[in-house]
């Protein structure tokens, strides 16, 4: 540098001159500078259009599911099948009691078997008074079960009939479509086709009328059911066992309770209005707070997101359980304790968990962990356990366990990250006022860190909410709402989670069908809680960031 | 309030031209002073690399001792070797020679390294209070040993602030976060955070070097008071702090100790040349 100017002394511009010189680059005229800077604005750009497109098609897909559930369910209304389902719960409830007596039995048997040493044929035989009972018992809601099947299948054929209908209006929709474009003589062709398609035009209102006309013999099929409950009832057998005529006298109140229940039923049903219209906002209300999802039924699909929501969380909430201490104590560890070598050896070790293929992980799941979860389950000593003995191998606990697993990782080196980030300082100014490791571990670093941890923990349930593979492999895949009755035994249950029916239902659904839209909004329901997520996440790190100062 | 007779030079760089300095202990040095700290031909590593050679000194006891000598010369290490932070180092020791505080050898492996800190508080370079409140950051130290007594830990704090002259400015403010204070006020506030477990040595290492000189007037003159209870040994490059603060005056080159004596000797009379050439500034 200073070679050149020795050698040859170039001529000064004046300062004016060279302040106001045009710089030009080697790129088609742009220096390096800018370059750089279109390069990384042009990739900017590109990230942000793609992810609005990626946003703006989940969405659209999405919204269009409401009309359709609109229309899914003013039919499910008009065709009847709402009205059937308001008697449906009678019978529904008469089984439940059924289903009591029979519990009754299996206790009765028991205590004959095991207490009294009975044989099984003679247990048997002393039962004999009391089948008879439940099963004349069982008789009475005969009548009603005739009922319901007629009424299903009037309302039935209506709703297969209107479902031609709109079959057969798609298929002369696109007849019609084909048209544009096509040569003269196959459009004329396909016109005529179209024009040749019969729809239907179904009259509900005279449709529902010989449902409607079973009334009468519903009231009559009630009073005398009522009459021979009553009946039975007086005549139930009693008991010694102070358990088992407790329980008898519970059911006694189930048949009172019932009494009025075909009484609100019976109202119900009368006051059910074939004409009343389906508001958008239930249409919507049907997703969100739905307790049923049933896709592919004879009957009526429901698209309610409640199990599978509620299965997600579950999951996500128990594998953080289960993530949370080992994450952090493990980054405390490695950063405030570990020596050197350990450090080295236990970072990537935990790190390298991340890069275990997810369907691995639930290959795992399937062919061990289950099965081995279920067998400690099973040991006599843990009974006390709530939701021991596991009915079922594959179910919440054992895909969180496997989650956690996952979610580790992102615990561990985002928690790392943050404890590494406090000042130094702060440690020396604690070991020299006479602290021991431990109480600057927690009283300083931790506190300290404390917001970068809680970002590093809503990452890591961010990541597990989003998990599809391991859930899908092993939670066992049962459409249900968790049942919080069970207490803590609720863990072992098997769910289905947001992304494992995504995962496991889009490829097969028609698309743009109403099923196919709902796995959208499904989607679109991920999304907004990844996004939640994150935004929480990042006001925590700005927050932790003003108070180091 | 301070009197800021010869005004202190902000900057710590010697010019090149040699230029008087300023002695002003308030009364020459005890030399009756019982030596509390004694360093016995110590050698310090850095893993392999050696930091100080052979260093022997006694420091006495409520006395102000300042370490002096260029940077990168060990000053720091030798004074955190007097409460064994070096420990938090790896490969970090006295590979020779002994350190005795009230006759014990801090290195013998049975000494209780927590009552050592204890005994022997720091105050170091860039204030360092915790992301607490005033109120928690002097309480730090007696809560971690136990004490919970509210009357107790508010006698400590009170006293420890008027100790440290930070009294007035915050009593209002006991309960807001340390972090808004100034940066005078939140170094006083780590010596106040030092003398609220009642050591009996406080370590200082440049507790000015980040301050502007009202600030540094006000640390000079709160030392000043402290050493009426407690030996003082304080890491300095400021050689007018030096002169100004302390009673006696070591200087170290290359991890060596070139000369230990009263601070007047040093800087009015030093016997080495080299301790002439660096108080004179003619080297630095
Ligand atoms: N943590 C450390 N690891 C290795 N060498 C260090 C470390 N701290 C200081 N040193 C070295 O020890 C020598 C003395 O450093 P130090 O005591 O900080 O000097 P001073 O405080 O006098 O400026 C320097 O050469 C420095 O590079
Ligand atoms: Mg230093």
């Amino acid at each position: 540098m200073s070679a050149t100017t020795e050698n040859q002394p170039l001529p000064r511009l004046a300062t004016r001159e060279v302040l106001l010189r045009k710089r030009r680059g080697w790129f088609f005229g742009m220096t390096g500078d800018q370059v750089v800077k279109y390069l990384f604005q042009g990739n900017a750009a590109v990230s942000i259009i793609v992810l609005g497109l990626i946003t703006f098609t989940i969405f659209k897909d999405a919204v269009g599911f409401i009309p359709m559930n609109h229309a899914n369910l003013a039919v499910y209304r008009l065709a009847g099948l709402e009205y059937v389902d308001l008697y449906r719960e009678q019978v529904t409830a008469h089984s439940t009691m059924s289903r009591y007596l029979a519990d009754i039995r299996a206790r009765q048997l028991d205590i004959l078997m095991q207490q009294e040493g009975l044989t099984a044929a003679a247990a048997m035989a002393r039962l004999a008074a009391f089948d008879d009972f439940a099963n004349k018992f069982a008789d009475t809601i005969n009548e009603q079960e005739t009922l319901l099947g007629t009424m299903s299948d009037l309302v039935t054929a209506v709703k297969e009939r209107q479902k031609v209908a709109e079959d057969l209006m798609v298929a002369r929709q696109n007849l019609l479509g084909g048209m544009q474009g096509a040569a003269p003589d196959r459009a004329a062709q396909l016109q005529k086709d179209a024009a040749a398609i019969q729809i239907e035009v179904i009259d509900f209102k005279a449709e529902i009328q010989p449902v409607l006309a079973l009334r009468p013999e519903l009231v009559a099929a009630n009073a005398s059911q009522i009459a021979a409950m009553r009946e039975i009832a007086a005549q139930a057998p009693k008991f010694a066992d102070a358990e088992l005529s407790r329980r008898m006298g519970k059911f006694q109140g189930f048949v009172q309770g019932y009494f009025k229940e075909v009484e609100v039923i019976a109202g119900r049903m009368a006051a059910w209005d074939q004409a009343k219209p389906i508001g958008w906002l239930e249409a919507f209300n049907a997703f969100a707070f739905g307790r049923k999802w049933v896709t592919a039924s004879f009957w009526q699909d429901w698209y309610g997101i409640i199990p599978l929501l509620s299965g997600s969380l579950l999951i996500a909430f128990l594998a953080l359980l289960i993530a949370l201490p080992l994450g952090v104590a493990a980054a405390i560890y490695v950063n405030q304790v570990a020596r050197p070598a350990e450090q080295k050896f236990i970072k990537p070790y935990i790190e390298f968990i991340s890069a275990i293929p997810s369907v691995v992980l639930g290959f795992f799941g399937i062919a061990m962990l289950g099965e081995t979860l279920r067998r400690v389950s099973q040991i006599p000593a843990l009974d006390w356990v709530p939701g021991f003995p596991m009915a079922e191998r594959l179910n919440a606990t054992t895909a969180a366990c496997l989650l956690a697993l996952m979610a580790i990782p992102t615990i561990f080196s985002l928690a790392e990250d943050a404890i590494n980030n406090v000042p130094r300082s702060f440690k020396e100014a604690s070991f020299a006022l006479g602290a021991t490791r431990l109480q600057t571990i927690i009283h300083i670093t931790v506190p300290a860190a404390l917001s970068g941890i809680m970002a590093a923990i809503l990452l890591g349930f961010g990541r597990v909410v989003g998990e599809t593979m391991v859930v899908l492999l092993c939670a066992g895949n049962r459409i249900q709402t968790p049942d919080l009755a069970s207490g803590l035994g609720v863990i072992f249950q098997p769910v289905h989670t947001m992304t494992g029916i995504i995962a496991q239902e889009m490829g097969e659904v028609v698309r743009n069908s109403i099923h196919y839209r709902a796995l959208f909004m499904v989607g679109v329901v991920l999304f907004l809680i990844s996004l939640l997520i994150n935004w929480l996440a990042q006001k925590i790190v700005r927050r932790y960031r003003i108070s180091i100062g | 309030m301070v009197t800021l007779a010869p005004m202190p030079e902000p900057t710590v760089t010697p010019s090149a031209a040699p230029r008087p300095v300023a002695v002003a202990p308030a009364a020459p040095a005890n030399p009756a002073a019982r030596a509390v700290i004694e360093i016995d031909d110590v050698d310090f590593n850095y893993g392999a690399a050696r930091a100080l050679h052979d260093i022997t000194l006694n420091i006495p006891e409520r006395q102000v001792t300042a370490f002096i000598g260029p940077s990168g010369c060990g000053k720091s290490t030798l004074l955190r070797c007097l409460n064994r932070m070096n420990d938090l180092i790896d490969g970090a020791r006295v590979s020779a020679g002994q350190i005795r505080i009230d006759g014990v050898d801090i290195n013998d492996p049975r000494v209780d390294i927590i009552e050592l800190r204890k005994r022997v508080g720091m105050v170091f370079q860039k204030s360092n209070p915790f992301p607490k409140s005033i109120y928690e950051n002097i309480t730090y130290g007696l809560r971690i040993q136990g004490q919970k007594s509210k009357a107790r830990l508010d006698e400590v704090v009170e006293r420890s602030l008027r100790g440290a002259a930070l009294w007035d400015e915050v009593k209002d403010r006991l309960h807001e976060s340390a972090l808004g204070m100034s940066g005078g006020q939140q170094q006083r506030l780590c010596i106040a955070r030092a003398i609220a477990v009642e050591p009996e040595i406080i370590l200082m290492d440049e507790p000015c070097s980040a301050l502007d000189p009202i600030a540094t007037a006000k640390v000079e003159e709160l030392i000043h008071e402290l050493k009426k209870q407690f030996t003082i040994v304080i890491v300095t490059h400021n050689m007018q702090q030096a002169a100004r603060c302390s009673d006696r005056t070591a200087f170290f080159y290359l991890g060596k100790l070139v000369e230990y004596a009263d601070t007047r000797t040093i800087f009015m009379n030093p016997a080495n040349p080299q301790t002439e050439a660096y108080v004179s500034g003619r080297f630095g």
